[in-house]
């Protein structure tokens, strides 16, 4: 009865600068996702977080590269499409 | 507690807050004013004698509530992390600046969300300006706005405010050390145990919930995700169907319990707010629950509101509630001073500084980048 849902690799930022550099370089990058708020399984705080399809991982690994930011948080998780 | 970060477990806390909200509101707390984190940060600056308005003066043991009760919740479900080290004497000058603001709109977010709930069409003024104030600062996070990361620190470090706001609760409890009004809204308050056990309660669902009326705003501007308004409109729809069932609710500029209808600085006073909110990363009520879970920079912006509280009352920059007439006096319009319009446009004129000078340069292609280690896969949404 839930909604559908999108298997996920989420990746947390310490920093909003580096979420934003993240989604600067997405569509450079192909990334597919986007910005969310970080889930609150990841973080008692109320940054952001780039939700992309788990099957585009090495594209959102290019991006962080290329982005030249560092991941706080990672997880796999199966969020609401 | 993940239930609560769902949509709908958002939208049944925002009703068992605004439920709470209620019950400080039946019990004596001042109209319109049930809670408010400006206001009331405003009379423990007054109790604490930082400044000197008779009539804002009493310690409100609802500040002590929200951010212990945020404390013993991450402690209790190991999310408490003691952290410091984000530019911290700016963001006591964000603090500064967002009372400043407030303090001339006459109340936080929450407090314009009462206010709003209660017909008050000033509050609905103070909204075009919070957003307008949020939308700014999100201009700038898009443009690599920081503070700088937080770093982990000294675990004591982080229970140091909820600590010190214990201790002094219980001063105030024990001994006649500290000011309370006798008349004005420092009078009017709750029974010291009801205002402390619901703060508690809600210290500790907006810790859970991540209450923040500026994120909430912030989240739409920069990811189109609204779900953090839910709470807010709960808070709203249960306050407003208390005035009506009340005879609180009456529609109008005019006439408005501790407001006033001056309707530019109440929107320059709520754009300070948010904008300075958006850049500290979180509304004053926000900070307190920051606090509580261990940011000592959140403590420091804490700080920087109880002393641009108190800058406020003893230099006359707040704004005045418009009175009606009576035999011995006129009416006023109330609003701020020349001084307090002088100082809130000079804060917002700071705010802009601040952002400007805090953007960071962003290298493309800076080479690898160190990656997390990944979170177990059963912590779902």
């Amino acid at each position: 009865m839930g909604s559908r849902t999108q298997p996920c690799v989420v990746v947390g930022f310490a920093t909003t600068d580096d979420a934003m550099a993240l989604a600067d370089e997405a569509a450079r990058a192909g990334l597919r996702g986007r910005l969310i708020p970080i889930p609150r399984v990841l973080s008692a705080g109320c940054g952001m977080a780039w939700r992309e399809p788990r099957d585009n991982e090495a594209a959102l690994e290019r991006a962080l590269r290329a982005a030249g930011v560092a991941a706080d948080v990672r997880a796999e998780m199966a969020l609401p499409v | 507690m993940e239930i609560l970060n769902s949509k709908k477990g958002l939208l049944v806390s925002g009703l068992v807050i605004g439920a709470l909200i209620a019950v400080l509101a039946a019990a004596g707390n001042p109209a319109n004013m049930a809670i408010c984190a400006a206001c009331f940060i405003r009379d423990v600056a007054g109790s604490l004698k930082l400044h000197t308005a008779a009539p804002v003066q009493y310690f409100r043991p609802e500040i002590v509530g929200f951010v212990v009760g945020s404390f013993l919740i991450a402690v209790a479900t190991r999310e408490y992390r003691s952290t410091a080290g984000s530019s911290p004497m700016t963001r006591f000058i964000l603090g500064f600046v967002m009372m400043i603001g407030a303090l001339v709109f006459l109340g936080c977010p929450l407090r314009m969300v009462i206010r709003m709930s209660a017909g008050d069409l000033n509050a609905w003024v103070g909204l075009v300006g919070l957003v307008a104030g949020v939308a700014t600062g999100s201009i700038f996070l898009r443009k690599g706005f920081s503070l700088g990361r937080e770093q982990d620190t000294n675990r004591a470090a982080g229970t140091v405010l909820p600590v010190a706001l214990a201790i002094l609760l219980v001063l105030s409890v024990t001994t006649a050390l500290f000011a309370a009004s006798e008349t004005g809204p420092g009078s009017a308050h709750a029974p010291v145990l009801v205002s402390l056990v619901v703060a508690l309660v809600i210290g500790a669902v907006a810790q859970k919930m991540r209450l923040c009326f500026v994120g909430g705003i912030r989240n739409v501007f920069l990811m189109r995700d609204a779900t953090l308004l839910l709470p807010i409109v709960a808070i709203f729809v249960v306050m407003l169907v208390y005035n009506l069932a009340t005879g609180g609710f009456k529609l109008g500029f005019e006439g408005q319990p501790i407001a006033h209808a001056q309707h530019l600085w109440n929107i320059l006073g709520m754009y300070a707010v948010g904008f300075a909110g958006t850049l500290a990363g979180g509304c004053p009520l926000r900070q307190m629950v920051l606090a509580g879970q261990g940011s000592c920079d959140a403590s420091v912006t804490f700080l920087g509101m109880l002393i641009g509280a108190a800058f406020a009352h003893n230099f006359n920059l707040a704004g005045a509630a418009a009175t009606v007439a009576t035999a011995e006096k006129a009416a006023t319009a109330g609003g701020p001073s020349n001084a307090g319009q002088v100082v809130l446009v000079a804060g917002i004129v700071v705010l802009f500084v601040i952002a400007a000078t805090n953007l960071r340069r962003r290298k493309a292609a800076a080479g690898v980048a160190p990656t997390a280690p990944a979170v177990p896969a059963e912590a779902q949404a």
